[in-house]
């Protein structure tokens, strides 16, 4: 270990924003990738911590004055700040254990396919974010670079069960053959939506209520529906709150000014971040293919799974129109959950990101789906508030700079998942019994799963017939 | 010179995977000698969106009857059937 220590100490003073790009490159490399267009990926990638940086900087300052100036105010305390997983996945991969994630990533993955443990290939390397983000927590909790990068193994081991888990449900749903989705975000609440929908079906009444997505889409989708118009009504309404009574010291002026500067800057916000992470994401495509060429050459001869995004789920009518209800809902349950101190923002943008797997559970039913993602984000809100400050320590840890006096972070991807705070409650607690514990509860799900494999796939949505995907006769 | 098209790529955010296609066509396009500008897209935008678009390029779920050919563009996630996606989308760019 005192090896990694002492890496990671010249690490830490070189930054992510150059040793990401490095790793990047040499990663690339040994995975094949061409020399020029690995080196051009690794430099944009570095450009694009520089253009995340920034943001997070004009977010963070922008939210950490208003949200100061609404305690001073009206005594409602909101210094939990909602960044987005734009940043939480710039922090993961900026981290110590980022560094590392790709690899042990790859290998849990191969590993898990050749003893036949898993069905997924996982070429959505983008989202190895997750795994790091995981890490990068208890790596905040314990100093430990070794255990966190255990749990980000444990992590992807645990993200590619779920995925085979779900895939049945997620092929048959939304038609998508052959695909499975090892998604943090989206996969973990599918084990609450479950007993949920369960539950619903044995209410009578509330099991025949229906609502139409064309209609909710029509209604919610010009303003809840686009990020930047939400930023800029969101800003001017925490404006208003905040700055009020600066009216009587510095005049109408000044506080109409403040207001409109807020909402324009948020509104910035909204439309700058997701550019920066579309710059992130084209840096990494060179290592992805490679990564895909490299792993699907290796599992040859298998029926696998491809894991892809939970991207190609979201444009589907039940989950664009379930999270326009929910972003209403979220922002209302900040303002009423007693004890919350998180101000939603950035991910606001992202439910359909938490509620897109519970799409084939219920059938496509937008009613159920907002009362489990209702569910699941009063969850999230108390995970949230609870790791706050080691997720705040951890984007220190990454070099993202921090405003003066500047209040705690957060987001929904992945604040508010339960698989992230478990890993790191346990580890904060019992150091290696954490990830240890985790891969104890993952060998259970496997036994049980593969004991009855139908049944828990009809669960998660599955259709009634199984596909048969196992051996072809003569394998 | 020839008109430049317009591909329109959705995805779910117009963030991740969309960034993945949307490159992938620029530079077959490229090859090819097709000028081609690619915008990025939600799912949700792309009806408004689509009638400056020569072509929509898609990995989730659309509404129909967009006005505008639709082609599917999940094998550039997978790998599997990239080269087939990537000539049909230039033959419909040709004109």
């Amino acid at each position: 270990m005192a090896f990694l220590e002492a890496v990671q100490g010249f690490f830490n003073t070189l930054g992510s924003f150059v040793l990401l790009p490095v790793f990047i490159f040499i990663f690339a490399i040994v995975l094949g990738a061409k020399v020029g267009r690995a080196f051009r990926s690794a430099v944009i990638i570095g450009v694009a911590f520089v253009g995340i940086n920034l943001v997070i900087g004009l977010m963070w300052g922008a939210l950490t004055d208003v949200s100061q100036a609404i305690v001073q105010n009206t005594g409602i305390q909101r210094d939990i700040i909602d960044v987005g997983w734009p940043s939480a996945a710039a922090i993961a991969f900026g981290s110590s254990v980022g560094l590392w994630v790709i690899p042990v990533a790859l290998l849990v993955n191969i590993i898990m396919l050749v003893t036949r443990l898993t069905k997924t290939l996982n070429v959505d390397v983008w989202n190895f974010w997750h795994f790091a983000f995981a890490g990068s927590l208890v790596v905040a909790a314990t100093g430990n670079l070794a255990l966190g990068i255990a749990t980000a193994a444990v992590a992807a081991a645990l993200m590619l069960f779920f995925a085979d888990w779900t895939a049945p449900a997620v092929q048959d749903f939304y038609n998508l053959p052959g695909i499975s989705i090892p998604h943090g975000t989206s996969t973990a609440y599918v084990a609450l939506a479950i007993p949920v929908n369960w539950l619903l079906d044995r209410i009578p009444g509330v099991r025949d209520v229906e609502a139409d997505p064309e209609t909710i889409q029509k209604t919610f989708g010009p303003t809840f529906g686009d990020p930047m118009i939400l930023g800029l009504v969101i800003g001017l309404v925490l404006g208003l709150i905040g700055f009020i009574p600066t009216i009587a010291a510095e005049g109408f002026q000044t506080f109409l000014a403040r207001v409109l500067q807020l909402g324009v800057n948020l509104a910035a916000v909204m439309v700058l971040l997701p550019r920066m992470v579309q710059i992130l994401m084209e840096g990494l495509i060179p290592i992805s293919e490679a990564a895909r060429e490299f792993m699907q050459k290796r599992a040859a001869n298998r029926e696998v799974y491809i894991g892809l995004d939970s991207a190609i789920l979201i444009g589907h009518p039940a989950a664009i129109s379930s999270a326009l209800l929910l972003v209403p809902i979220a922002i209302l349950l900040s303002v009423i959950l007693p004890g919350n101190r998180v101000l939603l923002f950035a991910d606001l943008a992202i439910i359909p990101f938490v509620v897109a797997m519970f799409a084939p559970i219920t059938r496509g039913n937008v009613f159920r789906i907002v009362i489990i993602g209702t569910i699941a984000l009063i969850i999230g809100f108390y995970l949230a508030n609870d790791i706050a400050p080691l997720m705040t320590s951890a984007a220190q840890a990454a070099n993202f700079e921090m405003p003066e006096g500047a209040a705690l972070i957060t987001s929904i991807g992945d604040g508010f998942i339960w698989i992230p705070w478990a890993f790191t409650r346990l580890g904060a607690l019992l150091s290696w019994g954490g990830p240890i514990i985790m891969l104890v509860l993952l060998a259970v799900l496997i036994f049980l799963y593969s004991r009855n494999t139908g049944a828990w796939e009809r669960a998660a949505g599955g259709p009634a017939e199984v596909f048969e995907f196992e051996e072809a006769p003569g394998d | 010179m020839a008109k430049t098209k317009v591909v329109l790529v959705a995805c779910g955010t117009a963030i991740a995977t969309s960034t993945v296609v949307a490159k992938a066509i620029e530079e077959a396009c490229k090859e090819a000698g097709i000028n081609v500008r690619t915008r990025q897209a939600k799912a949700a935008e792309v009806p408004t969106l689509a009638k400056d678009a020569d072509l929509i390029v898609t990995t989730t779920p659309l509404s129909k009857d967009l006005g505008v050919p639709v082609i599917q563009g999940l094998p550039f996630l997978t790998g599997i059937g990239r080269d087939q996606v990537l000539k049909e989308i230039i033959e419909a760019l040709k004109d």
